[in-house]
């Protein structure tokens, strides 16, 4: 072996130096992120369950009660329609949106004409904000002169109280979470459907499979990693719905459409009951992680080998 | 044996031509369902974008008859330069794009450097770090919502672009797990050279990894554009007066009437199409982009 130049022993210094100073380098490379997290996330969300335990309107002494705050949100009526709400909201949009979305584009693999406008159309709302989509439904959904209730007057039916009933206003406000998450999955799934190979697909043919088996026994599990992604992310989002609830109905009528942030904003903002407030995005944050928990499980027999969260 | 075989033929012949033209006919029958139902899901999705925009031109009476009219008579332009002579809206355009900008650039630089730390270099705790940064992803903004506001006013940050700026730009789990995703599938042989030809890590970074990771770092952009352009929570907590507003909350308080005034429909529209317009547009041009972003996000970055 050649006797290595000082030239050559200086080139690579640092990836042969000892393994601290390489240590060190990565930490830095993670340290602004780190910070970030450190001050802008672990510091809340650990004030958040201190606070959770104290009495507390957000300007005088807090005072430890321990578990009492969540004592009184369990014995409170109001916790339990808003959580009875969120779960309504989450369990009809997320399967409906879902296989809305799935079907639509299992549609659009379909070699159409016109992909890229259908496509482009999809992804307007996607690019909207929650907020203007809120003032412009909430003029849809108004009795006297929106678009649904003039378009039902032409079917001779009854104008609907979309806003001003309390079960009406829940399905308004599932109606619009399904239009709005609909653009966005379907183009994470159709992305997912378009890299299904071709090959697979033309044997099934071949072997006499119908369109429709062809779907359900070779696409889905295929794609399930998007699809799992798709139901998980909906899920997350959908149980912390607040933008639009708050525009449109702001929780009411009578606590109708009353959902789970919104009440953590209102106990905290309006009602300066910031403990309460804390305990209540606690349950939200155990029922987000639980429910989570409880998809990757279950999907982890249903869904293929090439797992979205493989590292 | 010529006789033998005819008789199958004559069998088999007829059968196949009218499978053939069956096959034809639902052919047919099945594309133009498949076209229906697409026009019929596009309009769903279409119309009420495109009712803010003819709205935001109509009259007020116009807006309020039966039948609707789908166009107005007249176009009413008066309706934006009402928005503008209401509201300060260039400042509130300015403070979006400004804290869009601010937060977006952040995203890029502190995410592209933890992922490549994560994806590239070795250090005790690396997958226990990477996996608890993850984990974050599922806290409720509910959670933190609060105690930022009281962490905010600790810092004597409320109602300044401080709040609207500082906290969203070191990077998040999501474009740190884009980027790390993306970056594993680019050939290590790529840095081993640099690397034995003396290169330090930044310059492998800044060099060699991240000309590669265009696709990946568009995707997080236009990610974090959406997210920060369109973010209607955190302004409704952190800010208050005009000078510091952001088009989505200004939007908000002019609509509900919070600027003492009522506003009409179609001034109310007129103010959420100017409100959207920008990003539209943007999409309308950089589509491309956000196709593959949005399908690069969906195979977890791959």
């Amino acid at each position: 072996m050649a006797a290595i130049t000082p030239q050559e022993a200086k080139r690579g210094r640092f990836w042969q130096q000892k393994s601290t100073k390489r240590t060190v380098a990565a930490y830095l490379f993670i340290a602004p992120s780190f910070i970030g997290v450190l001050v802008f996330l672990a510091f809340p969300v650990f004030f958040a369950l201190y606070m959770s335990l104290q009495h507390w309107d957000g300007i005088t002494t807090p005072s430890f009660i321990g578990l009492g705050n969540f004592v009184s949100l369990f014995q409170d009526h109001i916790f339990w329609i808003t959580l009875r709400n969120t779960l309504i909201y989450s369990v009809v949009t997320v399967p409906i949106g879902t296989l809305f979305s799935l079907g639509v584009a299992q549609l659009l693999n379909q070699r159409v004409i016109g992909l890229k406008f259908f496509r482009t159309a999809m992804l307007v709302p996607v690019v909207t904000s929650a907020l203007a989509v809120a003032v412009i439904w909430k003029w849809i959904y108004d009795y006297n002169n929106g678009l649904i209730n003039d378009g039902l007057s032409i079917f001779h039916i009854a104008p609907l109280p979309w806003l001003s009933d309390p079960m009406w206003a829940l399905i308004a406000v599932c109606i619009l979470g399904v239009w709005m998450g609909f653009g966005l999955n379907t183009i994470l799934l159709l992305a997912a459907i378009q890299n299904v190979p071709d090959t697979l697909m033309e044997a099934a043919r071949i072997d006499g499979a119908t369109g429709w088996r062809r779907f359900w026994r070779i696409v889905v599990p295929l794609i399930s990693p998007t699809v799992l992604l798709v139901t998980v992310t909906s899920f997350t989002a959908s149980f912390q719905v607040f933008t639009t609830v708050y525009y449109l109905t702001n929780g009411g009528p009578d606590y109708g459409t009353s959902m789970l942030t919104l009440l953590v904003y209102q106990r905290a903002f309006a009602q300066n009951r910031f403990g309460e407030a804390a305990a209540l995005s606690y349950i939200m944050f155990a029922i987000i992680f639980l429910v989570t928990l409880i998809q990757m499980r279950v999907s982890r027999k249903t869904v293929n080998a090439a797992s979205e969260f493989e590292s | 044996m010529r006789v033998e075989v005819a008789p199958e033929k004559v069998l088999v012949r007829p059968q196949a031509g009218t499978r053939k033209k069956k096959g034809l006919a639902k052919r047919i029958s099945q594309k133009t369902a498949v076209y229906i139902l697409l026009i019929v899901v596009t309009l769903v999705v279409i119309i009420p974008i495109l009712w803010m925009l003819t709205t935001s031109l109509k009259t007020e009476v116009e807006a309020s008859t039966f039948p609707p009219s789908f166009l107005p008579a007249v176009p009413q332009w008066k309706n934006f330069s009402d928005v503008f002579t209401a509201v300060p809206f260039l400042t509130y355009l300015f403070n979006t794009v400004f804290y869009t900008a601010a937060v977006t650039i952040g995203q890029l630089i502190c995410c592209s450097l933890a992922a490549f730390a994560f994806a590239r270099l070795k250090f005790p705790g690396r997958n226990l770090l990477f996996w608890i940064y993850l984990a974050t992803m599922l806290i409720p903004m509910a959670v933190t919502i609060v105690p930022s506001f009281i962490e905010m006013q600790a810092f004597g940050w409320l109602d300044t672009i401080w709040a609207m700026t500082i906290p969203g730009m070191f990077g998040s789990a999501f474009g740190t797990f884009l980027l790390r995703q993306y970056m594993l599938g680019i050939p290590k042989e790529l840095d081993d050279a640099a690397m034995l030809d003396g290169a330090s890590p930044l310059y492998v970074y800044w060099k060699v990894i991240m000309p590669l990771c265009k696709p990946a770092l568009t995707a997080l952009a236009i990610f974090t554009i959406l997210a920060v352009w369109n973010d209607f929570v955190w302004p409704l907590v952190m800010l208050q007066s005009d000078s510091v507003t952001t088009l989505t909350l200004g939007l908000a308080n002019f609509t509900a009437g919070g600027s003492q005034t009522f506003v009409s429909t179609p001034i109310s529209m007129a103010a959420s199409t100017l409100t959207v317009a920008p990003l539209i547009l943007i999409f309308f041009f950089a589509q491309r982009y956000f196709i593959k972003g949005i399908a690069l996000s969906g195979m977890g970055g791959r």
